[in-house]
């Protein structure tokens, strides 16, 4: 069978690596290489790297598997429970609220940075209010878009990397002394956040006819992110002070100022613009048809699967995931605890990758024999090393920061909670209003005439 | 096990409620598609046709398909009659959609609009 249209291998690559750069990332690069001494950033991050190409692998047989947009909650449903399922995918959307509240805060800020008159508070809300209007409208980033978007990015962050490192004659502090191995996992452990999203192109296993093809394209935007992410975080520590970086909510503008000056920042703003765009678009597309979805298999009220009969989009689902980004970005601008979402969608996303090393293991014992057009070579390695290292790193990042600890605790609490009391009262108040009487007839009718034969 | 005549059956009162709603047809006067729906255990496939805001059902397989639907033959059934959601066998793996998103999201509102939640 054969679909008239189908996704080419370079919409994958620039889906899976556009969903990923965001304007937060360059936050977390500058908090890596906050952790070592000198420019050794690049070796943190090209480990964290490596291990999200582990990661990847996971995720490719689990699609191969399963090919769904449902993602990581039919993954971890047939692998494990379907309770699990919900609450790590609650949480997993709730986190991606609040990376989506750290990106509107870090963008709002780089625009203040080229129009200071204007607050970061009000980017903010024109910033969330236009990405709700197009997500209500339907219109969404993608295909030929996505493409110029991502490689364009790609492009501007490399000649900025070579403009910057041939600025310092490609003489580094240090490059190969990172410091001690504590700091080093640390290091690793937030830089996972420079990969958070890179498996959300899962969901287009189902427009493509051969599902490797998401595999490929998952481990060749895991690679090329782990090259440019590296460089452009060396030059970012080579050619701007490592105080002003850290101290900054928009690291990117203070080296951008550093290096070509005003038409740096405007070659900046440019580009977390571009960065910000694909992930408000994704992250807010992805939260509202999950909130949707949600309504409509009885996990959330049934108020969130109504439907605009204007657009064919479920307004409800959408406005309440504009107001719930709204109080984050408010909550992150009165605190200013950004670096809190990074570490806790950093943590989160460990999490995520660790039972996915966990489900790759349980679906092969389940269903041996099951078809799967990848499967991760090495036996067992790869998922129990995926497994256990990303496991090792959302620790890691809870005791680094006390707070992310704290939070990620009480919203698996939180999430197991509802799953366990409020998920079966919506179920229960659904059985008392679904109809009595089922439509389907008991007895099989006869042929029914007027139905056209090809 | 549904059999052929039964999902046939279910089409037919899925396009039934389809052909009622005039809201439904305005809003999908711009969405020409072809949906295949297949069963994964019987021999059984009808193509569903959306053309000017007009759906038409045919057995078998046209091969030109935006979108396929497949699923066991009861999934098929139960879902078309409006006796199950799409989204509960849709989560948990028994009924699988290939296409673009906008379109399993499209249909799954026009499923929602024929036979409420």
């Amino acid at each position: 069978m054969k679909l008239k249209r189908v996704l080419t291998l370079r919409t994958i690559v620039s889906t899976s690596a556009g969903l990923t750069l965001a304007s937060s990332s360059f936050i977390a690069a500058v908090q890596v290489a906050g952790f070592l001494a000198g420019d050794s950033a690049w070796i943190a991050i090209l480990i964290g790297g490596l291990l999200c190409l582990a990661g990847a692998a996971c995720f490719s047989e689990l699609n191969g598997r399963l090919p769904s947009a449902a993602g990581i909650r039919l993954y971890f449903s047939r692998a494990f429970n379907d309770r699990l399922a919900l609450v790590v995918s609650l949480l997993y959307m709730a986190v991606i609220m609040g990376v989506v509240g750290a990106e509107s805060y870090v963008l709002g800020n780089v625009l203040t940075m080229a129009v200071p008159a204007v607050s970061p508070l009000v980017w903010i809300v024109i910033m969330l209010v236009a990405a709700t209007l197009l997500n209500l409208r339907g219109i969404k980033i993608a295909g030929a878009f996505q493409d110029i978007i991502t490689y364009g990015l790609i492009v501007s962050l490399l000649v900025l990397s070579f403009l910057a490192l041939n600025r310092v004659g490609f003489h580094l502090t240090t490059p190969l002394s990172p410091g001690g191995a504590g700091n080093l996992i640390s290091a690793v452990a937030v830089g996972v956040f420079l990969y958070v999203g890179f498996e959300w192109v899962t969901p287009l296993a189902e427009e493509v006819t051969d599902s490797r093809l998401i595999s490929r394209g998952m481990l060749l935007a895991v690679g090329i992110l782990s090259v440019v992410y590296a460089l452009f975080t060396v030059a970012m520590t080579a050619t701007a002070p490592r105080t002003e970086l850290l101290a900054s909510p928009a690291p990117q503008m203070v080296f951008a100022r550093h290096l070509l000056g005003e038409p740096g920042v405007i070659w900046m703003v440019a580009v977390s613009l571009a960065a910000s765009a694909t992930t408000f678009n994704a992250g807010l597309i992805s939260v509202s048809r999950f909130v949707y979805a949600s309504a409509r298999e009885h996990v959330l009220p049934p108020v969130f699967s109504r439907v605009s009969t204007i657009f064919f989009t479920p307004w409800v689902a959408i406005a309440g995931v504009f107001a719930v980004g709204l109080s984050v970005s408010l909550a992150v601008v009165l605190t200013r605890h950004y670096l809190v979402l990074v570490n806790l969608a950093a943590a989160m996303e460990s999490i995520v990758y660790a039972l996915a090393g966990l489900a790759v293991l349980r679906l092969r014992k389940k269903n041996p024999a099951a078809h799967s057009p990848y499967r991760v070579r090495g036996g067992m390695f790869i998922p129990v090393m995926t497994a256990l290292v990303f496991a090792g790193l959302a620790v890691a990042v809870a005791l680094t920061n006390i707070w992310v600890g704290g939070y990620l605790l009480a919203g698996v609490l939180l999430s197991w909670w509802y799953v366990s009391y409020v998920v079966p009262r919506i179920k229960q108040k659904y059985q008392v209003r679904r109809p009595a009487r089922r439509r389907r007839p008991a007895a099989e009718p006869s042929d029914p005439a007027g139905c056209e034969k090809t | 096990m549904a059999s052929h005549a039964e999902i046939t059956a279910s089409l037919r009162a899925f396009q039934s409620g389809y052909s009622k709603n005039k809201r439904l047809k305005i809003m999908n006067r711009d969405w020409d598609r072809v949906v295949l729906v297949k069963a994964e255990d019987i021999e059984s496939e009808h193509t569903l046709i959306l053309k000017d805001g007009e759906l038409s059902l045919m057995e078998g397989n046209n091969g030109r398909a935006d979108l396929i639907v497949a699923a066991d033959s009861e999934t098929l059934a139960d879902m078309f009659y409006g006796d199950i959601t799409p989204t509960e066998p849709y989560m948990n793996g028994t009924l699988k959609i290939t296409g673009s998103e906008d379109d399993i999201v499209r249909l799954d509102f026009i499923s929602l609009m024929i036979w409420g939640e």
